[in-house]
């Protein structure tokens, strides 16, 4: 009775999403011609190469004009792993020291991660040191590493990425960000406003503060996203 | 002709497939008793709301927003690139996302430890 | 520096970040940051205020980008007395929580950064001009309550915040499936840009972008049918955490909400679905307190009834209801937070909660059976309580309306306020003690924050004047549509400029 009913329901909201989204014609251009600049976007896209000199647009868009909300989401990660310690949170008896992989991982595996580890932690180092030139950037090269990260945990049982570590990077990079926002407020008019020179088009030392800013970033994300996994993992507590 | 046909297609194709992303989300959601299953469940959910979102912001016959060499040439020879915005939204949206699958795994993994159990109609003080 | 909006929001995180290091420093820290960040969070809330009311409403841009290119805060009367009032609110709960229970160390950390984010995240969904900043920040606000609400590990924490992280990931969805067809449709994110284009979108598709923004901002203003998390998270949560829920949390939703309705959206008909939904729900959780064995089931009850009539307030939108609907507002975070306080430790030793186990306890805990009878009073509507006046104006706005229904569904819901309210404080006062009940010594943080909050409802009650100029001029910069949109639009004033 109750699975029909929902079925019903999704059939019915499904409905509602289709008809709301066919008035939607894929792929139509909503932008018109850059310079116009008609509306968000065409500014966007027109501004970026000149007055920022920085190469992906989305880059810019992301650490620039709506830096705040990357600001927001950056404070939401560290939420993550705040409140993963706080629901997870167990008063550690004396010498507990609980792990719940148990298995040993294959030979395969084992062999196969010692290879790849470190060119995953370049891949991701390279991903969002150029984020401001080439698709990718913090979250995105900070993801990576965490795969990297979680590979060798899965792996080995004895990897483990001290949480002091961890804490420190995580603090750290995010103090860098709003410590860049306020000078921003103080040298600039603003907050998060660009006050290093921006430098020429497709260089890596480019976009003033914006590539600190994903770098920064980069280490962040890799860092929340390894404690997250580092605490789901092994039972084991941030400090 | 032929080309309107092949927006159509796509369209449908895509929407289609992302609405459908939801709506086996919902399905699963609503009706799956193991709670690692709902949670899943919201994950695909998140999925598809990110896939529509990001499908909005195509421009037919664009190319990536990004300013490199090549991507100067192309626009000298007038191609448009596509919208950047949803993309930037999406980056932001996905890390949220998978916050909130973090935070729902580790009540999960509490509620598992509590009571023994997690399936959703065996822990009573779940009931909605 | 200049003071500007953007210390609401950099000046905790960063405290929030610096926390974990400190730690390390000296363990008392964690406890005493939040009160310092509050402190300088309520300077920058006076100063701010003056200058709004010297000057205008302030528009803040980050990034140096202006207005629809950047992201923008706006400070009105409208959304700076929320601010000034979540900030206040906010530091009284800080003094309430510290030491309210005996924690570990690491826990009071994660508890105090947890605190910060949410306060951070409600004064920024208040305080910001752009739709997907917003749905930004009321994530922030919704992930930091889930954590908050599974705090205590020996209770169902995690049954409440399961439920409630569900059904606030439908709200999320919802939000970010409404903001997706805004954007296709007038192509920007910046709340007065919508504004000003909303005509251009055609009416079916405003209609459902209207419903997915109704569905998932009612959810955290706690509308019916969408309230079902909200009475296990106010229970379960600790004492502080159900204190913020009330008076910040909500009020945010509601904000949310008001925001869309009288800014976003130029349908007119969408006053009456309020009046509608605001009664139902308003009827639908009285009734449900009236059935509540546990005290703080009753008071979450109660505080969605309350929302119920602010929403009414709202629909009826005239100037004196839009007053009315902040003045309760605005009574409703300091009643409704004196009357968590202090129905917290009425039950501090008491696993279930329950009402029948609080008899006699007016004997042996004179003064916080004081305060709550006191907080009793007031939300009731007693004169001369600061309660009094809010509804009286409500109810005066509905006279105006000619909508003599509603002063009777509002009276006769006032009625059985006083009967469940009244049953609490019978049962204080006049039972007999049980024996072997154990009660616990409020900490003088929890006297002195409960003592503010009771003086501030006298005062209110007596000379509200006080706080209604400030409320006055809330009113009329949210009903002021064409002076919000030329505040942002063209080229938001540059702060300097201001200064000089």
């Amino acid at each position: 009775m109750k699975k029909i009913l929902v079925i019903f329901m999704l059939a019915v909201i499904g409905y509602s999403l289709g008809t709301s989204f066919s008035t939607i014609k894929f792929g139509e251009n909503r932008i018109g011609d850059p310079k116009e600049e008609k509306n968000v976007a065409a500014f966007y896209l027109n501004k970026t190469p000149d007055e920022l000199s920085v190469a992906n647009v989305i880059t810019a868009i992301v650490v620039n004009y709506r830096g705040f909300d990357t600001l927001g989401e950056v404070s939401v990660l560290f939420l993550a792993a705040t409140g993963l310690g706080s629901i997870l949170y167990r008063r550690r008896k004396k010498g507990e020291h609980p792990e719940v992989i148990t298995k040993p991982a294959s030979q395969l595996l084992q062999s196969g991660s010692k290879l790849i580890y470190p060119a995953i932690l370049v891949l991701g180092a390279y991903v969002f040191i150029h984020g401001h030139l080439t698709p990718g950037g913090g979250f995105q090269g900070g993801a990576i590493i965490a795969t990297g990260l979680l590979l060798m945990m899965m792996a080995y049982k004895d990897f483990e990425i001290r949480h002091n570590v961890l804490t420190w990077v995580e603090s750290i990079a995010g103090i860098t960000f709003v410590s860049l926002g306020l000078t921003g407020l103080v040298y600039g008019k603003s907050f998060l406003e660009n006050f290093l020179p921006t430098g020429n088009i497709n260089d890596v030392v480019s976009g003033g503060i914006i590539p600190i800013i994903y770098i920064a970033v980069g280490f962040k994300v890799a860092a929340e996203l390894a404690g997250v996994l580092e605490t789901l993992l092994s039972n084991k507590e941030n400090d | 002709m032929s080309s309107i046909d092949y927006n159509q297609i796509m369209s449908i194709g895509i929407y289609g497939s992302a609405i459908g992303l939801i709506l086996i989300g919902l399905y699963a959601v609503l009706l799956k008793k193991h709670l690692t299953k709902i949670v899943i469940g919201l994950s695909i959910i998140d999925a598809g709301i990110h896939l529509l979102f990001v499908a909005i912001g195509y421009i037919d016959k664009g190319t990536a927003p990004i300013f490199s060499p090549k991507g100067i040439e192309m626009m000298a020879q007038g191609k448009t690139m596509v919208d950047p915005v949803p993309q930037a939204l999406v980056l932001t949206a996905i890390v949220i996302g998978f916050v909130v699958t973090a935070v729902a795994l580790s009540l999960v993994i509490r509620l598992y430890r509590h009571n023994k159990t997690a399936r959703i109609d065996q822990i009573k003080s779940l009931k909605w | 520096m200049v003071i500007s909006p953007v210390h609401y929001v950099a000046v905790p995180l960063l405290a929030a970040f610096l926390m974990p290091l400190l730690s390390k420093i000296n363990r008392e820290f964690v406890r005493i940051i939040p009160g310092l960040v509050l402190i300088y969070l309520g300077y920058v809330s006076v100063t701010l205020m003056n200058q709004v009311a010297e000057t205008g409403t302030i528009v803040e841009s980050i990034a140096g980008w202006s207005a629809p290119f950047g992201i923008n805060l706006v400070f009105s009367p409208f959304t700076g007395f929320l601010a000034t009032m979540m900030t206040a609110m906010a530091f009284i709960i800080w003094i309430y929580s510290y030491r309210f229970k005996k924690v570990d160390s690491e826990p009071a950390q994660r508890f105090y950064i947890l605190q910060m984010m949410l306060v951070t995240g409600t004064i920024g969904i208040v305080l910001t001009g752009d739709i997907f900043n917003f749905f930004v920040f009321m994530e922030i606000t919704a992930i930091s309550s889930y954590a908050l609400t599974a705090f205590y590990r020996h209770r169902d924490g995690a049954e409440a915040a399961f439920k409630y992280l569900l059904i606030g990931s439908f709200a999320s969805a919802f939000l970010l499936l409404a903001i997706m067809l805004l954007y296709t449709q007038v192509g920007t994110l910046n709340m007065a840009e919508i504004a000003q284009k909303m005509h251009t979108v055609p009416m079916p598709m405003k209609v459902s972008i209207l419903i997915l923004f109704l569905v998932g901002l009612g959810i955290e203003s706690e509308m019916f049918p969408l309230n079902g998390w909200a009475p296990d998270a106010y229970s379960q949560a600790p004492g502080p955490v159900g204190v913020t829920f009330a008076a910040l949390v909500v009020k945010a939703g509601v904000y949310g909400l008001i925001r869309v309705v009288y800014t976003l959206f130029d349908i007119p008909s969408v006053g009456e679905f309020l009046i509608i939904m605001g009664a139902i729900t308003l009827v639908v959780s009285e009734v449900s307190a009236l059935k509540q064995t546990n005290i703080k089931r009753m008071l979450a009850y109660s505080s969605i009834g309350q929302m119920g009539i602010v929403l009414i307030a709202f629909g009826i939108g005239t100037q004196e209801a839009v007053f009315g609907a902040l003045f309760l507002m605005f009574n409703h975070a300091i009643i409704k937070g004196l009357l968590f306080m202090s129905g917290s430790y009425l039950v501090y030793n008491n696993p279930e909660k329950e009402i029948k186990y609080l008899s006699g306890y007016g004997m042996k805990m004179p003064v916080i059976s004081l305060f709550f009878s006191l907080g009793a009073l007031a939300i009731v509507g007693l004169p001369p309580f600061a309660g009094f006046w809010s509804k009286l104006y409500i109810l005066m706005s509905a006279a105006d309306s000619s909508l003599y229904g509603l002063i009777a569904l509002i009276l006769a819901v006032s009625v059985i306020e006083i009967v469940y309210y009244f049953r609490v404080v019978g049962r204080l006062y006049f039972g007999k003690p049980a024996e072997g009940s154990i009660m616990h010594k409020a900490t003088p943080g929890g006297i002195i924050a409960m003592s503010i909050l009771s003086i501030t409802i006298l005062v209110v009650g007596f000379y509200p004047d006080i706080i209604t100029s400030y409320i006055h001029n809330a009113a009329e910069a949210l009903l002021d549509k064409a002076q919000y949109i030329e505040n942002v639009l063209p080229a938001a004033k540059d702060l300097t400029q201001i200064q000089n």
